[in-house]
């Protein structure tokens, strides 16, 4: 069973996809540090379309409600951590400064088009992290 | 004082500096296309962008925010740099600036939470339209080598930022593309056919236009054009910026900045401009928070020019097409059309009417000041339905009002009631109605009245305090009829 572990999710169907899977190696004794990354880039579309910041606040954690769910449902202690910046450096970032034996993350996000464009996080965060990654496809 | 001058300026030094460097890199491009949209040399754009972003790092609300020239205001200039010349627009950049600084002074940036969202979406919509518009002519029926060059700047921009990070994909394209055009030649205009580039810095001198009324009458339309496109710009910009930073900024405060900045840029040879949304995000990306990294872009820009000045003239235009093509693709909002589609009817139709506005008349400006009156319009409708209902019961007819009771719904309230002999007592139950104005007070006297004149007995009930208290004050009833 792992400790300590760092989930990086930005709440698409692939993020809670590798919530679900690493039940399978964690524990009620584990913690999972749930990061959220805000690309400064996602912040136009944020202002034009939900406006008062309370409301793009609250959009951020319903986009997390049901990995976060599948942690309460299984008695998982977690840690929910914002983060603004590029996805890729600061997941890479957050993995490498923390005490984490396992960084998880999907192998697709939200963005398509972005990924088409700038390449995959996955991809990155997989080759510039010093501790193990799990890539949950 | 000081604890705040360190954090804005001295956080994180070398990353400010090199966001700093990389926003100049992206902005040398812009500011000499948006300078031939204005009409007018590329100096004047690129001295206004060097200007503004120096001195709206001292003076702005929103540190990491970049202004400069930019395409909104270049727009919105085109007739009066084609009938009048450059000094007018000179002149209307320091008028600007000055209305910019009494929308500070008098908090006009409070009243940009009045512009909906779906006149900003219109606004960016129509703005990265018109930037689209304004490339036609130097993309389409120009030369076979033209379109070669349009589509190798659109496959650099777009393929590059794979492969390659820390430069911005379209100074490369700029810079192997010019080297391209220099080494092989070929059948294109380039940005030496519109204008000259001066490689000195700015210097001081006051525009030569007459003083008089008639200039004024000339310039002013346009001024306030500016000034409230560059407001709407640089508010929405700063919101993102604060969105993206998880920070507050004080908007008055960069009301005034932006004033100050266009004030000045006019006296020194640029044209006015605001915060841009894409470079700003650009700086943010690239892990800006402070000012030092806004002064870095205005210093840096201008020492690239001044080195390499000689150049930039050779830059073949479809180069700086493409970027445009480019820029307009980022500025609109692709999530509109699923908007348009899920949004309130409203509100869609209220986006759409801006866009359809600046692209007739032109002019950002009207387009937002229609957006505006619409939804305030549509607001004021939705609002002002009251419903009204009666129930019978054993010894007393009760009139429920729901809603909002005002000036603009009093007449359909009144309507709703049918004003005859009952044979019990009424009460005019206000649980769930707000009496906002002296308007709904006459309303409620007059709906008493004419139930008196049937020759009923009438008795409020249920008044909220607000409305209890407006209707003690102004009602012409006496307190036998309050319950």
């Amino acid at each position: 069973m792992y400790k300590s572990i760092l989930l990086a999710a930005d709440g698409s169907d692939n993020s809670i996809r590798a919530a679900k899977e690493t039940l399978n190696f964690i524990n009620e004794e584990s913690e999972v540090t749930i990061l959220n990354v805000i690309d400064p880039a996602d912040s136009k579309d944020d202002v034009l379309h939900s406006g008062a910041s309370e409301s793009i606040i609250n959009k951020r954690k319903e986009k997390l409600s049901e990995i976060i769910s599948v942690y309460e449902s299984n008695d998982i202690p977690y840690l929910i951590h914002y983060e603004h910046g590029v996805p890729n450096e600061t997941v890479v970032a957050f993995a490498n400064k923390g005490q984490y034996q396992l960084v998880v993350l999907g192998n697709r996000g939200l963005n398509r088009l972005q990924e088409m464009v700038m390449g995959s996080v996955s991809h990155k965060v997989a080759k510039r992290s010093k501790i193990p990654v799990m890539i949950v496809k | 004082m000081l604890e705040k001058f360190k954090r804005e300026w001295l956080t994180a030094p070398g990353t400010n500096i090199m966001a700093g460097i990389v926003v100049a890199l992206a902005l040398i491009p812009e500011a000499i296309a948006f300078s031939i949209i204005a009409g007018v040399d590329p100096m004047v754009g690129l001295y206004a962008s060097f200007l503004i972003a120096v001195i709206i790092s001292f003076v702005g609300g929103r540190p990491a925010m970049i202004s400069a020239a930019t395409g909104a205001i270049a727009l919105l200039i085109v007739p009066l740099v084609n009938e009048y010349g450059v000094d007018y627009l000179l002149a209307a950049t320091i008028l600007m600036g000055i209305i910019q600084i009494l929308f500070g002074v008098l908090k006009v940036g409070k009243l940009m939470k009045f512009i909906p969202n779906s006149v900003m979406i219109g606004f960016v919509n129509a703005l990265a339209i018109m930037i689209f518009m304004s490339q036609i002519e130097h993309i389409f029926g120009i030369s076979i080598d033209s379109y070669v060059y349009v589509i190798a700047t659109l496959f650099i921009v777009y393929v590059f930022p794979k492969f390659i990070k820390k430069i911005p994909a379209p100074l490369i394209a700029l810079v192997v593309l010019t080297g391209v055009y220099i080494i092989f030649g070929s059948n294109v205009g380039t940005v030496g056919d519109l204008g000259t580039i001066e490689r000195s810095l700015p210097s001081f001198f006051i525009p030569d236009v007459p003083f008089t009324m008639e200039t004024l009458m000339i310039i002013l339309p346009y001024s306030l054009s500016m000034a409230i496109v560059g407001l709407v710009e640089s508010l929405l910009t700063a919101r993102i910026v604060d969105n993206a930073t998880d920070t507050y900024s004080s908007k008055n405060k960069e009301s005034r900045g932006q004033g100050i900045a266009n004030f000045i840029t006019g006296f020194f040879g640029g044209m006015g401009g605001c915060a841009m949304i894409g470079q700003s995000i650009i700086n943010v990306r690239s892990g800006a928070t402070t000012r030092l990294s806004t002064f870095t872009a205005g210093v840096f820009l201008m020492f690239l020019i001044i080195v390499l000045g000689d150049w930039v003239v050779q830059i073949p235009m479809p180069i700086l097409a493409g970027i445009m093509v480019m820029v307009a693709i980022g500025t609109f909002d692709w999530d509109s059309f699923k908007y348009v589609a899920k949004a309130p009817r409203t509100d869609a139709f209220v986006m759409l009417i801006t866009v359809i506005i600046v692209l007739f008349t032109h002019n950002l400006a009207i387009g937002v000041i229609v957006g505006v009156i619409f939804s305030a319009l549509f607001f004021a409708t939705k609002i002002s339905k009251v419903d009204v209902y009666l129930e019978e019961m054993e010894n007393t007819i009760t009139l429920h009002f729901e809603g909002q009771i005002f000036f603009a719904s009093i007449d359909t309230t009144i309507e709703k009631i049918d004003f005859k002999k009952y044979d019990k007592p009424i009460q005019l139950d206000f649980s769930k109605a707000h009496l906002w104005d002296d308007s709904a007070v006459d309303a409620i006297d007059t709906i008493v009245r004419k139930f008196e004149e049937k020759g009923n007995t009438v008795y409020i009930k249920q008044l909220n305090t607000d409305s209890r208290k407006i209707v003690k004050e102004l009602s012409q009833l006496n307190e036998q009829h309050l319950t």
